[in-house]
């Protein structure tokens, strides 16, 4: 199986090769044969990488300790399930996935585009972007290749990945970070044909939204594993590896909202180009950051051959498409200007310059300590204080201009516009901020915070309820109205679902990173102590063993006001496993979630005579996180869901 | 010329307030990030300042005691390092894992973390013995 995917992989890659010139001289001479052969190439790749994925994982699942790439990422002790996953675990794994992904999403590229004979540019785009991976993954860092001596058994995958958050985190991440060459094809496709109207932007919102899409699930999982897993009872830390991932997200975001501006206005032209290579260049650095270990994290990685050459990609997707972008610069310029700083249009510009704002302050926090040893010869870090100081500011801005914006006129405000839409939400800003205050609340980020999420859920309250008001007044039942309101205008109200999902979880961290209450305890059996509405006992601590692993189970009796709510076991277990592997062992934490706030334990030590040491948090409105990425997920969904053949009615400004 | 002016002014504002937030960000939060031995050389300077040191857990060094701080020490190069720490203890941190800490160095020679991280030599792929490459 092994040689059927070296020799899958090695097809692809001059397949690619030959797909780029036919594309590349369809483009130039405009003959459709080329076209169409280029395309037919596309798509072969799609199936020749499936078919090497599924050799790989397949060798994974029947442990082929031969492979370099099985003996260092499974063991016989793994569950199947993470046998697979581990197709994903390691270096050359990722880089196959990317490449694999990355056709999908070609090939799917050409199926659309079939019946106009496809775009060659844009196939021609995405053939070079694959070539380097392809590249990669053929001469570099072969996931097939074979070791000098087989071993016996495997180095296994550390405990801590081993859960369900883990297996598919990545992948959503990869999903999502691959689907952004799809839309940056489109741009520089557009640079390089010249026809740059807005119809490559239609064509790749959609591809955009999606990966987007991908990106903020991905980033939510990531947050939520370590959440559950890592026990020290947060799920953000502005890791290396975290911050990787967010980057290209929050371009994605400014890009989104201003290619609307460009659709309407026919205006940002440039600056739409800018974010997208942006955007693109920073899914490329973030695959940089988590696979090269350039900069020190958590997730170390460890250096290998690939740094310097994903190093010169970057440099090169940079120059070229900033020269391109140079070049064809004077066909770009906007077909309006700004009228007025009080306008629909500023209010995008400056969520895209904070947006912006936002990647580069994290992009520099992140290369800070790379950028310090080269210059002074002295690593510095910023840590989280660094990203709290500059992010939480910007943040509030955008929250506040994702009110402002919606509602606000178009060109200019006047003051009637500004009454008419803007008491309402006003007053909601104004009626939590005091709530609040009255509540004892005195922290000022907090009540600044949530007065702001009231703020953007009362615009998009007054959104939702004038469309309906409008249809039912021409004698659609609420219900209906509601509903066809949505499914007439889905970009606008999907995105004000995505809005409010936003609203939740700006809530939820809000409320997680500042109201922690948190105790350490050493306690005997039959001991208890208090934390915050619930009070603890100690029921003992059990030995549990089994096939895989031994380890300590305390019992905790959880009560609320006398009356017994839960009986928690946060654990701590060492597995059994005398491989490789070096880290055996595993704290599980306990967790009781609602969406008050979530009572989160962790055993930190077990001592002699059934003395335990346990660390228990009281996390308020964790779940609300959650709670929101599903919103936006949902939300982006409407937005992308195809609209209905029909006549489109006429609505007001979009 | 005037219309264009309207947008410079605040977007001039808005860039220097964020310029403003980065640099005393970095102000505030930079620590230097050293090696045990590094440190070590730096006494009696570094008393009282916040750094992060990396180094290798010295083997049987780590006492955890249940009512008390945690006590490890870590060595790099020459240097060794005596550290005290409360909090969360990582899993994988144990004997022989490279730890990075977070805190002050004082004259009575202990280490005051607040931050302990473990770094995993084998959470991802490094060249050890048994998994050498078949070509060089």
């Amino acid at each position: 199986m092994s040689d059927l995917g070296s020799i899958a992989i090695l097809l692809s890659f001059f397949i690619t090769i030959y797909s780029l010139v036919a594309c590349a001289v369809a483009a130039r001479t405009g003959r459709r044969a080329f076209a169409q052969s280029g395309g037919n190439g596309i798509v072969s790749v799609a199936f020749l990488l499936l078919v090497a994925v599924c050799c790989l994982v397949y060798e994974l699942v029947t442990l082929d300790f031969s492979l370099r790439y099985v003996a260092l990422n499974t063991s016989t002790d793994l569950p199947v399930i993470y046998r697979v996953t581990a197709l994903w675990a390691g270096q050359a794994g990722s880089l196959l996935l990317w490449s694999f992904v990355l056709s999908l999403y070609a090939a799917f590229v050409v199926f659309r585009s079939r019946k106009k004979g496809g775009d060659p540019y844009v196939n021609a785009v995405l053939c070079a972007v694959s070539l380097f991976f392809l590249f990669l993954i053929a001469y570099v860092e072969d996931p097939f290749e074979k070791l000098g001596v087989a071993v016996g058994e495997g180095r296994g995958l550390n405990p801590i990945l081993q859960n369900g958050y883990m297996a598919i985190h990545p992948i959503t991440l990869y999903v999502g970070y691959v689907g952004i060459t799809v839309p940056f094809a489109f741009g520089i496709a557009a640079l390089l044909s010249g026809r740059l109207g807005d119809e490559w932007i239609r064509n790749c919102r959609k591809y955009a939204l999606f990966s987007w899409m991908f990106l903020s699930a991905g980033l939510l999982l990531g947050a939520r594993w370590a959440y559950l897993e890592l026990g020290w009872g947060g799920y953000w830390a502005w890791d290396p590896v975290e911050n990787a991932a967010f980057m290209p997200w929050l371009a994605g975001t400014a890009f989104l909202h201003s290619v609307m501006i460009q659709e309407r206005k026919a205006m940002l032209k440039k600056w739409n180009m800018i974010l997208l290579i942006i955007t693109f260049f920073l899914s490329i650095f973030g695959t940089f950051i988590t696979r090269s270990g350039i900069v020190s994290s958590v997730h170390s990685f460890a250096r290998s051959d690939i740094g310097p050459l994903f190093l010169g990609f970057m440099v090169f997707i940079l120059i070229f498409s900033f020269a391109l972008l140079v070049y064809r610069s004077k066909d770009l310029e906007s077909e309006e200007r700004f009228d007025s700083v009080l306008s629909r249009e500023s209010a995008f510009l400056f969520n895209n310059l904070l947006f912006l704002a936002a990647a580069f302050s994290v992009f520099l926090g992140t290369i800070f300590p790379v950028l310090s040893e080269a210059f002074t010869g002295k690593k510095i870090l910023v840590g989280p204080p660094y990203f709290n100081a500059v992010g939480v500011p910007i943040g509030l801005v955008l929250i506040l201009l994702m009110g402002i914006g919606p509602l606000i006129s178009w060109k200019k405000a006047s003051t009637a516009n500004l009454k008419r839409n803007f008491v309402f939400p006003a007053a909601v800003f104004v009626v939590v901020f005091l709530a609040l205050l009255a509540f004892g609340l005195r922290e000022p980020v907090a009540l600044l915070s949530f007065a702001l999420c009231g703020f953007v859920a009362a615009t998009v309250f007054l959104e939702y309820f004038r469309g309906i008001k409008v249809r039912s007044g021409r004698g659609e039942n609420l219900v209906s109205a509601f509903f066809n309101l949505i499914s007439r205008n889905r970009r606008r109200y999907g995105g004000y679902i995505v809005h409010l999902g936003v609203v939740l979880l700006v809530a939820g961290i809000t409320a997680s990173s500042l109201f922690v209450t948190q105790k350490e305890v050493v306690l005997e059996k039959g001991d208890s102590f208090s934390l915050g509405r619930y009070d603890l006992v100690f029921r003992g601590v059990r030995f549990i063993s089994n096939d895989a692993k031994d380890g300590f189970s305390a019992e905790l009796s959880i009560e609320n006001n006398g009356k017994s709510v839960a009986i928690m076991y946060p654990e701590k277990n060492i597995y059994k496993y005398e491989g490789n592997r070096e880290i055996n062992q595993e704290t599980e934490v306990a967790l009781r979630s609602t969406f008050r706030d979530d009572l989160y334990l962790i055993l930190s030590e077990v001592g002699g005579g059934g003395k335990v040491n346990v660390r228990a948090l009281l996390n308020p409105m964790v779940n609300w996180i959650w709670a929101g990425g599903f919103v936006i997920v949902f939300g982006a969904i409407v937005t992308m869901w195809p609209e209905r053949r029909r006549k489109k009615e006429v609505g007001r400004d979009e | 010329m005037k219309g264009k002016l309207k947008f410079i002014l605040p977007l001039l504002v808005i860039v220097s307030l964020i310029s403003w937030l980065v640099f005393a960000g970095v102000k505030d939060s930079m620590v230097y990030y050293i090696t045990v031995d590094e440190l070590l050389e730096d006494v009696p300077d570094i008393y009282g300042q916040k750094v992060r040191v990396s180094g290798t857990v010295v083997h049987g060094s780590i006492k955890n005691e249940l009512d008390d701080s945690l006590r490890f020490t870590i060595e790099a190069g020459e240097g060794k390092l005596d550290v005290e720490y409360d909090g969360i203890i990582p899993d994988i941190f144990t004997d022989g894992v490279e730890a990075v800490v977070e805190g002050k160095f004082s004259a009575d020679n202990v280490f005051e973390a607040d931050l302990l991280l473990a770094k995993c030599p084998t959470k991802y792929e490094s060249e050890e013995a048994p998994y050498q490459r078949k070509k060089g």
